[in-house]
């Protein structure tokens, strides 16, 4: 059964949702497959038909030093399996007023599309450009982007405690290896919310590490609101704060177009 | 509930009061240049205050004032006593000044939005160098050394965006033209072919003949329907392709000149027939309309971003090459034909008349069909991104006999720019390398830069500039003895 990730659903859930969403298959624990629980995590983490919010990213160097930029974020579902986002960055001054554009579709690469208001156009973004950092930080475009969650093959290794909270841990090979080589999630057993994910790359080697915290339940949604991506090889760090998040707010189509690139937020 | 907001982050100030949200933000920039060259016109720092305020109200309309206060280094004499831009002079001639970047009020619509007011057009897929990107003037008063949006000019104009599933349309009317703008003759910046010679080599008995030069500022025509200017831009994506064809019906933005020419004879001695000679020119900007017809395209392929532009120019005007021009007006015959005249005037004022002038009036520009395209390719890897272009302009036309600056013998003008742009430290620290080669001039820029981000707010920028050519009347090669390096400090707010 195909399942696709939706992208950007909201800066927390969407990284958690793009982790579950790559993640589905038969695995067997006692009463669940390692599909059910993914599947149910996804629908718990997917139910918005589309979301805003507002996001506060530091990037922590290796020297513990910080950067902070500030996001609004918006997405939607379209179609089947497809979506669409779009990010604006409101600070600092030198990235104010970029915004960054991503169309989904089932069965087809993402396009995607970078404003830059120092030339006031847009740009197109490859996508084998991107496995590349966005922005600075330890996620890449491909994180930002939508995933087939039937590209993997899963399987569920144990259950265990993370940070007192029992979870299942369950890993994912994609089918076809293009920018991580393994992913390891652990799903909180009691609200199917993942807690942390370990990604590996291309060649198996350890990369970085995603925690998922501080859960808030926002018009019915549980949804991690504190983001950490952590690059274990060149010991860097992006926090995500989100705050203002709305779901189902009716969002139009016509704001994830160029016309709102240019606009702003 | 209404519900006023007013708070200062690090970044901006921002207001927000009901459905109206009010943001300041700006900058400080100052900017300080050592030349390589000793025999160019010296520049002093340069400092800037940018100020931006932005507003919207609802989701029906905005607005937006850009302010900038310069005390530009490179004024060597300001006469002009007024503080703010004109947008109706070529040589502003003032410092510090003020000038108005963008000025203008939106409308937003369901499927269309309408901007009034002094704004910029960003048409094209290139960068720097854009074909279709026609309409906005620009500030020559530092070379093409800064961005390229900070060289446009912002000028007054109705906008009309249109949005539909079948195609996006944009229409631009400009109700009165924005000339460009030149630094003074003397400026480190001023254009070399715009420059008069010393002299002028001439056939027959005359030889060289010394030259003296005035520039005059620009005769606007007069406001109305005829003098304003029109575009049309249609938009759409097609598949993986960003699409769009233009269209435009106005002056075209570059500098081109008139020239009036005066000769002066005058009688030392006339039993020894010795005599002096002076050639005064006087330039004046022309103003002429085109016709541009565009088409641009941007698409991946495979690890590339590749775009791409092509506009073909009906009446695109050229200047020629001034002393090519003179040495055609002051031929062999037409000389005897002055001369002629001078003596047969000497005569029947009985010896009175030791002194006449002459105008002569060359045709220093001509109008002629041209095709301008090109194409660049970016690709990124990691904290790596490279870009290159080829852009090429093609006159078929071409009258070697009336050479025209910037353009060869066979009708080309074909230049190559690189771009190599590294992240380091998450972002904080930019190396540029910024490089140009012009094929049949062969003259390049290198502009290599290292751009660093002390805090969120405060960036230093240094670089050097280094221009050249096998001929000082190529784009680049007119700069030759303008190498500089350059550091600059940037505060934003």
């Amino acid at each position: 059964m195909k399942c696709r990730g939706t992208g950007l659903l909201s800066a927390g859930a969407f990284l958690a949702a793009l982790i579950v969403l790559m993640m589905s298959g038969p695995a067997q624990s006692a009463g669940m497959s390692a599909y059910d629980i993914m599947k149910k995590s996804n629908d718990l983490l997917d139910q918005a038909k589309d979301s805003q919010t507002t996001m506060l990213m530091t990037l922590v160097n290796d020297k513990g030093q910080k950067r902070e930029r500030s996001l609004s974020a918006f997405m939607k579902k379209i179609g089947k399996g497809g979506s669409k986002s779009i990010l604006f960055f409101n600070s600092p001054a030198d990235v104010k007023g970029t915004s960054f554009l991503v169309w989904t579709e089932e069965g087809k690469d993402d396009r995607q599309w970078l404003y830059l208001p120092a030339l006031q156009r847009v740009r197109q973004i490859s996508p084998s450009g991107r496995g590349e950092s966005f922005m600075g930080t330890e996620f890449t475009f491909y994180d930002m982007g939508g995933h087939d969650i039937d590209d993997f093959t899963y399987t569920l290794l144990k259950e265990e405690a993370v940070d007192g909270e029992m979870c299942y841990v369950i890993q994912a090979i994609p089918k076809t290896v293009e920018f991580y080589g393994k992913l390891t999630v652990w799903i909180r057993k009691a609200n199917f919310i993942p807690i942390k994910a370990d990604f590996f790359d291309a060649k198996g080697v350890y990369e970085k590490q995603g925690k998922f915290t501080r859960v808030k339940n926002i018009q019915g949604i549980n949804t991690p609101t504190h983001i950490e991506m952590h690059n274990v090889k060149n010991k860097r760090t992006t926090i995500i704060e989100l705050s203002e998040v709305v779901y189902d707010k009716g969002l139009k189509d016509d704001i994830f177009t160029e016309r709102y690139m240019k606009r702003g937020n | 509930m209404a519900l006023a907001v007013f708070c200062a982050t690090a970044h901006s100030y921002e207001y927000e009061k009901n459905d109206v949200k009010v943001s300041l933000s700006g900058y400080l920039d100052a900017r300080a240049v050592a030349a390589f060259g000793r025999d160019t016109p010296r520049e002093y720092p340069t400092t800037e205050l940018g100020l931006d305020a932005k507003a919207t109200i609802s989701s029906w309309g905005g607005a937006r004032l850009y302010l900038q206060l310069i005390d530009d280094g490179t004024v060597t004499d300001p006469g002009n006593g007024l503080l703010v831009n004109q947008l109706t002079k070529v040589y502003q001639d003032k410092n510090p000044y003020l000038d108005v970047d963008e000025a203008y009020l939106d409308f937003f619509f369901e499927k269309a939005d309408v901007r009034i007011g002094i704004q910029k057009f960003s048409w094209g897929r290139l960068d720097e160098i854009n074909p279709t990107d026609v309409i906005n003037p620009e500030d020559y008063s530092q070379g093409s050394m800064n961005e390229e949006l900070e060289r446009k000019i912002g000028i007054p104009a109705v906008r009309v965006s249109s949005y539909s599933a079948l195609v996006n349309v944009e229409l631009a009317w400009i109700p009165r033209y924005v000339p460009y703008r030149l630094p003074k003759p003397e400026e480190r910046w001023y254009p070399g072919p715009l420059k008069a010679p010393e002299s002028v080599e001439t056939d027959g008995t005359v030889g060289s003949i010394p030259v003296t030069s005035t520039h005059k500022d620009i005769s606007l025509p007069d406001a109305g329907i005829e003098s304003s200017e029109a575009a049309v831009r249609l938009s759409k994506l097609v598949g993986d392709w960003d699409l769009s064809v233009s269209y435009y019906r106005g002056y075209d933005v570059m500098p081109i000149t008139d020239v009036f020419s005066d000769l002066t004879i005058e009688i030392v001695d006339l039993l020894a027939l010795d005599y002096t000679l002076e050639l005064d020119l006087t330039y004046k900007p022309a103003l002429h309309k085109m016709n541009v017809w565009g088409f641009d395209f941007m698409t991946t392929l495979g690890s590339f971003t590749v775009r791409g532009e092509v506009a073909y120019f009906d009446e695109k005007r050229y200047n020629r090459r001034m002393q090519s021009v003179l040495g055609q007006e002051l031929s062999r015959s037409k000389q005897e034909e002055i001369f002629n005249e001078f003596y047969q005037n000497y005569l029947d004022s009985g010896g009175a008349l030791t002194r006449q002038t002459f105008r002569i009036s060359p045709q220093i520009n001509i109008p002629m069909k041209a095709m301008k395209y090109g194409i660049g390719v970016d690709y990124i890897y990691g904290d790596t991104s490279v870009s290159m272009q080829a852009i090429q302009e093609f006159v078929p036309d071409y009258d070697n006999s009336m050479p025209v600056y910037f353009i060869n013998e066979n009708g080309y003008n074909t230049l190559i720019t690189a771009m190599l742009r590294q992240m380091f430290l998450q972002n904080t620290l930019e190396l540029t390398l910024n490089g140009a080669y012009g094929i049949e001039f062969r003259d390049y820029m290198f502009r290599p830069s290292l751009k660093y981000s002390f805090t969120n707010t405060l960036q230093g920028t240094v670089g050097i500039v280094v221009l050249g050519g096998k001929y000082d009347n190529s784009m680049f090669g007119q700069y030759d003895r303008n190498d500089e390096a350059y550091v600059r400090l940037r505060w934003s707010f």
